[in-house]
Parts: C-alpha cells; structure tokens; sequence
C-alpha cells in the first residue's frame, strides 16, 4: 500500500516536473530572503546579509539536486546522465567515430565467432538427452579407432547391461532410379533400433525391427524428410509404396521428419547434418565364426544412471569374453559420448579463434580507454569546474561511465550489425562438412553475448579514464585553465602501460598467425605425391541387379576407362576405389611374406585398394620400380599388385620389392601368392598425415569392385570433359547415375580447408591488432608531442638540432614497443603451445616466427611514431610564449 | 567561526516532525525553531533540510500547501498527518532505547 502511494506520488512528480521544480525555486529563494531579513534586523549591511545568507546555506543548486534525487525515480538521473554523453558525443564527431569504429569492428568479430561456438559447440545436439549417446568403436596399439565386426556387434547387443539401446550403421549409397534421371543417394545400413538410439520416430510409419536383419528381408527403405519432399511431392500415403533401389524393388516403411540429422562417421564418412537420403535394413551375412572383418559403427543409448567409463568398462569384460570364444585379438572397446565425437575436432581451433578475437577486444578496449584518456585530459577544466561547484565525484564517475556505456553500447550495437553480416561470411569460409554448421545463427543468444560483451567493455575501458578526471584537484584544473597540460605523471604511466599491453597483445596474435602461416605453406608446398591439376573425378555405383558377377563390374570399367581414354583431350583415364586425401581407411591384415616368418604380436597389415591400368597415370602418381597393371592383368592372370614406397621399405628393407611375394593364406598353393609387378610413390591419407601408411593395390579385374571413382586427365581444361564423361558412361548404361563430379583440385583444396579457415581468421585478427595497435601508439605518442611541443620549440629556438629532438620521441616510442615487444614475445612463447597440435611440421617455438614478429612489430609501431616525431622537429617557440 | 556540531545522523526526520507537532510551518520556520529551540545548537542547512522534507511528504508523514504568512507572502507550510504522528512515536522510543543503550556504555563502572 504505501509503497503503491509513494510510486504514484512520485509519477505525479515525475510529470509534474516544472511544477515541482518551480515550487522548490519559490521555497528556497523564500528561505534565503528570510534570513537576509533577519541579518538585516540584525544590523547588516543588506549586502553583506545578502553574502552571509549565501555562505550559510551553501550550494542551492547542490539542495534541489539532493531534493529532487529523493523524489525522483533513479533512472531520471540516468537518462540525464545519457542525454549528457550523447551530447559529447556529437559534439565530438571525430573522436566518436573513430571509437565507436573500432569497438564495432572488434565487437562485431567477436559476436561472429560467438555465433559460431554457440551453434557448433554450445547448441545441445538435436536428440533429445544427446549426452546419453555414445560412439562405440573397438581400439588397439595400431588402430586407435576402428569400425565394429557385425557378429561382435550381435554379442555386444545381447549381453551387454549398461545400454538402453545398441545400434549399428555403415554407408550404403543406392541408386534411385525411374521417375526421371537415375540419381546417387547418399544412405546408410542401419540395425534395428538405430532411430531409437537416437530417440527420433519416423514421422510416417515405423523404423526396422531385428525381422529386417535376416538377409532376404532387407528391401524395404525409411526416406529422408528432403527426399520425400522433393521426389515423391510429400505424398502421406507413400508408405508401403515401392521404388526402384540398385535395380531392385524395395518398399517404403517410414519417413524420418525433417531435421533428422545423421551423427556423422568415421568410415566412409557422411558429414554430419541432415546429410542422409535413405536408410536400409544392415543384414547379417556369412559365418558368425569369423570376426575379422570390421566395416559397421556402432552407437548407443547409456541406460539411465550409467556412465560412459562404467559401460567402457563392461564393453571391455564382454568383448575379452568374445575374444576368448573367438580366438583372442587384442581389440578393446572405445567409448566416446556423441557431442565430443561430432565437436571434439574443432573445438580446440574455435576456442582459439575466441582468444584470438578477444585479444583483439583487449587492444580495441586499450585503444579506447587512450582516447578517453587524451580527451579527459582535454576536459579537465569541465570537470574542475563541476567539482567545485559541489557535483559529487561519485556523480562524476557515474556520468563519465555512463558515457563510456553509451560508446559501448552504440558500438555494440553496430557491432551486431556487422556480425550479422561477418557470420554469412564465416559460414561461407566453413570448410564442407564442417560439423554443425547450419546451426550457426545470429541468434538471441548472441545478442545477449554482444550486450554482455559491450557493457564490459565500456567497464573495461571506462573505468579507468573516469577513476583519473575524478581524482582530479579542482583548484589546479582551474588554475591551470582550459590548456592541459602534461598531465599527471599517473596517467602518463597509465597511458604507457595500455600501449605496452596493445604492442604485446598484437604480438602474440601475431606469432598465432605466423605459426599457422608457416604451418599452412608446409602443407601447401609439400609434395602431395599426385598431380591435382587437369584432373577430373566421378563416383560410379554399379547395381548389384545388373551387374552380378566380378566379371561384369570388371568388364564396366575396362570398357568405360578405354573409351575415355581414346577420347580426344584426353592423357590418361582410370578408376581406383578411392582417391588421394579423402580418409579412406580399408585395410587388411595378417598376410604372410614370402621367405620371412610372421612377427609374433602384430598382424602384417597394409592399406589395400584397385585400380584400372590407367588410375595411377591419370593422377600422376610417380611409378618407382617396375611397371604399372596393364590390360594383361585379367582375371585369369597371374595374381599381381602394385605396393608403394612406404609398404615396400617396411616389409622389404633394404631390397628390391619387385618380383617379391605375399599371401592371405596360412597354407598357400601357387595361386594364392600375390606377386609385387611395380612400387609407386607415396601419398598420405590427408595432408596433415605424419606419414604415408603401407599400401597396395590390386588389379581391378583381379578384385572387381561395383564403386569405383572414375580418374581423368585432361591435356587442358579438364571442366570441359564433364559431359564427354556422363556421355561415356550414358552409352555403356543408360542408367547409371554419374555422381560427386569434381576436380581433383576441388578434392585436394577441401582436404586442407580446415587449417586454411583457421589460418586466414587468426590471420585476419593479427592484421586488425597490429593495425589497432599501430593507432593506439601513433595515439600516445602524438598526444605527448603536442604536450610537449612548447618544450620542443623552446629547445630548437635555443639551438638544439632537430634530429635531437627527432631522437628524443623515437626514444620514448622505442621504449614503450620493445617493452611491449618483448612481453609479447614471451607470453607468445607460453601460448603458442595450445596451437602445438593445430600446426604441421612446424615447432612452437619456431625461431624464425618469433624474430620476425618481433621485429616486425618494433617495426610497425616505430613507422606509426614516426609522423609525430616528424611535427616534434617542426615545433616553433611561439607556441610555448603563446601558451604561457 | 567555530564549526558548529552537526546533527546526529538519522535524526533530522525526527526533529521535524516534533517541530511539526507544534505548529505547521514553512521550511525557514522549521530551521529557525530548531535551532531556537536547541539554544543555537543545532542548525539545519537547506542542503538537508529539504531533500529531508521531501522525504517525508514522500512517506506520508507530513502535508504541504502554499499559504500566506502573516507578512503577506507565499510559502509552502507543512502541516504533521496522523501518519506522521505515529512515526514519531516509533521514532522517538528508538531514540530513546538508543540514547538510554549509549548511557549505560558510557556510564563509569565504579560510580554504580
């Protein structure tokens, strides 16, 4: 109730103001003639009554203030105090903008990148309790992370106590055809219980049950939201309809709703997102006996309760039972929770680019506090003026802040605008695939982030400036006038202090900078052991339908890389089952060599892959010792293969490969020996690889493959042999669908887009520090001239050359960049180590990035002195008798 | 000129009310009472005194309307509401507690 009372009154005040100040005037001045009475009466003089009454009763203006303060609503004062700054700030358009500029920028990149770790690494994941999700692989000493074997899987999903559910997936692409062009659809092979895991339903129809699991069982498929919509016109009764997959029949189940986004995976890998067009029943084939196969991945639900480490552990006790009734392997169970499977890779690079940017916040903030600095220097006697006339100095540090708030705020405000427009172009730069990067929004999140963000700033900056002027003795601001002069020998410290942070600052971003750049230019300049230019690629998927047998897949390509082969413009054409850079990881192991017993703990083992003869030509893969396949190695031929470098100098150290033997057998007859015909150069699974793994080859025809990519050389543009190509394969089979047509320059740039990313954002930061930094000194530097530009003319009127004085400010300048310098170098040396795993072949401590920056920076802050060095030399001595 | 004492802290409020008990007055008229009425101890700066009188019209405790004096000319007197005799009540059993607390701590020990 009465504070009900006491708000209306104080509304009736709040718009009744004149009235209520009026009336005060009234009864003060009432007050004041009161007293001057009864001086009066007393026997003064009526001035000297008039005077006394003054000193009596103090500052009137100070007693309306107070009175007006108890009736006032709190943030009237506020608004007075924002009406004020803005009106400082227009009248100071130079200085605003150059502020409220910088902070934009600064705030604007932070906002962006912001943007972009809310939607990758702090949005949750889009199933519902995504922490309960984890991967599951198996692990060993040489295998760190490897797909499951399916009736490992089986075992695991039977006994195991810690999940709710256990699910198993692997790549199945199929070939959609009728209903217009045949096209490619990315799919994958999932188990029962795979959208259960993920605790999504199909929003038509249901998901697969263990019935689907059974060979036979498995043409029926679930489509993606975006298939459904885009093929089949969203039509609600398409379940149980059936479409043509690889040539077969299949019937549809289910369809997912939209946003059902696949979890990414490591084999054969589909990026994450909604990335999926169809799902098909995984079935379980061949003898349950054998386990060495690995192709599926496995995901789980962890029962309420259960921790990742207790279901490890579990996993670990079953599958060392599975081991024992098996035959043992050495594989021990990997659980990894699905946010740091999807995140874990770029987490450590976006946690950078925030540092990186926040520096540039820090300097921008340096830089902002220096200008307030000079200004307040330059409004000392506003301020003594105020102090005298009795402002509170805790009203004068509020005022001051307000203003720095509203500098904050209005390059806030302009900074979200800018990051509006920086997180298009982020989201542009993302390397393909990036995980979750249609996530990345301009959301309210981040314009909670950016005001956050502001007011610190405006504190940050603000508060020291503000903290100075107050301090400041009124009598000496007004005797001192309206010129300033050097200024307190606190705030020069002070302003020294933020130059040597900005210097140091814009160095260790720098070093970050350089570090990567060298990085980036090793993997740019190293040899990639291929020839990426004129290279055209294409993925081919022949339907098992129509194509049944080895022979036929055998048959497809021979024909098709022939015919491209003797097209005209054309070097060179092949097929191989993947390319260079693209992760690709099959491997097989425990093969035996010829002449050499089995080493007793690890299997032998070495990537394997196919090849047409033409495949290692056409992408300019170097032939070191004997020959490439040619169309003699059919079938029917002696079984040959072609090994490279690293495979050749492992298993046959010291000697000549070619002519040499191996085997998958325990027991082999002639035939079962594979003879090494040629050893080609070495190429890494990507770029950032430590080294090349031991791989080798067989001849397509010897082990036909239905995928293959198709590898053409052009003699020039290799663009222009896209149609040629859809052409060659349109006349072999009408209905295949030609599918990721590319470049292999495209290939090769998308492999190395993640350290580029990187490298160009910090590069950019280091570029607006060092050019942040250049100011704030330039700044400093030429406050102190024009401080001292009497001093510097007195000096040259009295015969000092100019080069003294030129030396005396480069000095000064001197003193605070290498300062500055020095501290960044070795705040840089401890920091570049969070950088140590984001580099290639490149130390931390490189000396050469550590000079240069060094230098360079000295350097840069130095040239920026040089302009107020060069008015130093020009001052004249009429400047000091005008002054004084 | 000797700095006269100031007021203890947290009393002005009470001593205008009592002030008020007597008469409605203007503000000049309460300073003056004061300060008579304290033998020249006590004087109230405007600087206090009105935020003061703010406080209390704000609280309820007091009413103010413009009259004339008995020299013909405007001023605004406040006049002591039931409100405001009653927080004086409140008012002055705290002082009292207070000063009679304070007392006993000042009080020497070996005079009992």
């Amino acid at each position: 109730m009465n504070n009900l009372s006491r708000f209306t009154k104080k509304l009736s005040i709040l718009f009744g103001r004149q009235q209520f100040l009026s009336d005060l005037d009234e009864e003060i001045s009432f007050h004041r003639q009161q007293a001057e009475q009864e001086f009066i009466a007393a026997g003064m003089s009526p001035q000297e009554a008039h005077y006394t009454a003054m000193r009596q009763f103090g500052n009137a203006t100070r007693a309306k203030e107070s009175s007006h303060e108890v009736v006032g609503f709190s943030f009237e004062s506020v608004l007075q105090d924002v009406r004020y700054a803005l009106r400082q700030l227009v009248a100071n358009p130079g200085f605003t903008a150059v502020i409220t500029l910088t902070l934009a920028l600064s705030i604007g990149a932070n906002s962006a990148i912001f943007s972009v770790i809310e939607g990758v690494l702090l949005k949750p994941l889009p199933y519902p309790h995504a922490e309960q999700i984890v991967r599951v692989f198996l692990s060993s000493a040489e295998f760190p992370k490897f797909p499951l074997n399916p009736f490992d899987f089986r075992d695991f999903r039977e006994r195991n106590k810690s999940f709710e559910s256990l699910a198993a997936f692997t790549r199945g692409d199929m070939q959609l055809s009728g209903n217009g062009q045949p096209v490619q659809l990315s799919g994958f092979k999932i188990t029962a219980g795979y959208f259960h895991v993920l605790g999504l339903k199909p929003a038509l129809g249901r998901e697969f049950d263990t019935h689907n699991e059974v060979p036979g069982n498995t043409q029926q498929v679930i489509l993606s939201d975006r298939l459904w919509r885009s093929r089949f016109n969203a039509d609600p009764q398409i379940v149980g309809g059936k479409i043509t997959l690889d040539m077969l029949p299949y019937t549809i189940i289910g369809v997912m709703p939209a946003n059902t986004e696949h979890p990414g995976n490591d084999y054969h890998a589909v990026p994450y997102g909604e990335s999926v067009d169809v799902w098909s029943p995984f079935a379980f084939e061949g003898n349950p006996a054998q386990r060495g196969s690995h192709f599926i991945e496995g995901i789980a639900r962890l029962k309420t309760g259960v921790t990742s480490e207790q279901a490890n552990a579990e996993m670990n006790a079953l599958m060392a039972q599975i081991g024992n009734e098996h035959g043992g392997t050495g594989w021990k169970v990997l659980l990894i929770p699905l946010y740091r499977e999807i995140v874990g890779a770029n987490q450590r690079m976006l946690l950078v680019l925030l540092g990186a940017v926040g520096m540039v916040l820090l300097i921008a903030c340096a830089n902002a506090a220096n200008l307030l600095l000079a200004r307040a220097a330059a409004r000392q006697r506003e301020v003594a003026v105020r102090l005298a006339l009795g402002a509170p100095r805790r009203r004068l540090i509020r005022q001051m802040m307000t203003e720095s708030l509203v500098i904050a705020l209005l390059g806030g405000g302009l900074g979200a605008l800018l990051a509006e427009v920086g997180v298009k172009t982020l989201v542009a730069l993302l390397p393909a695939g990036f995980p979750r990067a249609h996530e990345i929004h301009v959301n309210l999140l981040v314009f909670a982030f950016t005001f956050f963000v502001s007011i610190c700033t405006g504190i940050l900056f603000g508060l020291a400036p503000a903290l100075q002027a107050s301090r400041m003795d009124p009598r000496r601001g007004l005797h001192e006038g309206g010129r300033s002069q050097t200024g307190s020998a606190r705030q020069g410290r002070l302003r020294n202090a933020l130059v040597i942070s900005e210097v140091s600052l814009a160095c260790v971003l720098l070093i970050g900078a350089g570090l990567m750049l060298r990085s980036f230019l090793n993997q740019l300049h190293l040899d990639p052991g291929f020839r990426q230019e004129q290279v055209l690629t294409a993925t081919l998927s022949l339907p098992h339908a129509e194509y049944k047998t080895g022979a036929d897949n055998a048959r497809f390509y021979s024909r098709l890389t022939t015919a491209l082969s003797n097209l005209p413009g054309v070097e060179s054409a092949g097929a191989g089952s993947d390319l260079p850079w693209t992760g690709y990881d099959e491997n097989a192991g425990g093969f035996n060599i010829e002449g050499k017993r089995p080493p007793a703990q690890q299997e032998d083992h070495a990537r394997y892959h196919m090849a047409t003869p033409g495949y290692f030509r056409a992408l300019g893969i170097p032939l070191v010792r004997g020959r490439f396949f040619t169309d003699a190695d059919t079938k029917d031929a002696p079984q040959v293969v072609i090994v490279n470098h690293s495979m050749a100098a492992l298993y046959w150290p010291g000697e000549d490969a070619v002519g040499k033997r191996f085997t998958f057998e325990d027991k082999p007859v002639e035939k079962d020996w594979f003879r090494i015909v040629g050893v080609v150069g070495d190429v890494k699974d990507k770029p950032d690889s430590l080294s090349a793994e031991p791989a080798f080859w067989w001849p397509h025809p010897q082990a036909p493959h239905p995928d293959m990519t198709v590898v053409v050389r052009a003699n020039g543009d290799a663009r222009a042999l896209a149609d040629s190509l859809r052409t060659q394969v349109r006349l072999l089979d009408p209905s295949l669908a030609v599918a990721n047509l590319r470049l292999m320059d495209q290939v090769a740039d998308e492999s190395i887009a993640t350290p580029r990313f990187a490298f160009s954002l910090v590069g950019l930061f280091a570029g607006l520090a060092i050019v942040l930094a250049a100011i704030g000194t330039y700044g400093v530097i030429s406050y102190s001239v024009s401080q001292r530009l009497p001093e510097f003319g007195l000096r040259l009127a009295l015969g000092a050359p100019p080069g003294n004085v030129l030396r005396m400010v480069l000095v000064q300048a001197a003193r605070l960049t290498i300062t500055g310098a020095v501290v960044g170098l070795i705040v840089g040396l401890v920091l570049a180590r969070v950088l140590r795993s984001m580099v290639y072949n490149v130390s931390s401590t490189d000396p050469l990035t550590f000079t240069a920056v060094g230098f360079g920076v000295i350097a840069i802050a130095m040239l920026a002195c040089w302009l107020p060095a060069r008015r130093a030399t020009k001052a004249s001595p009429m400047i000091a008798l005008r002054a004084e | 000129m000797a700095k006269k004492p100031d007021l203890l802290p947290g009393t002005l409020d009470m001593l205008i009310l009592k002030t008020l008990t007597r008469a409605p007055l203007h503000g000049y008229g309460i300073a003056l009472s004061i300060k008579r009425f304290s033998d020249e101890v006590l004087t109230v700066e405007e600087g206090s005194l009105y935020p003061a009188l703010q406080r209390l019209l704000l609280q309820g405790w007091v009413k103010a309307e413009w009259k004339m004096t008995e020299t013909n000319r405007r001023a605004r007197f406040y006049t002591l509401t039931a409100a405001g005799r009653k927080q004086l009540g409140v008012e002055l059993t705290q002082f009292d507690q207070m000063i009679a607390a304070i007392g006993r701590v000042l009080r020497d020990p070996q005079e009992a």
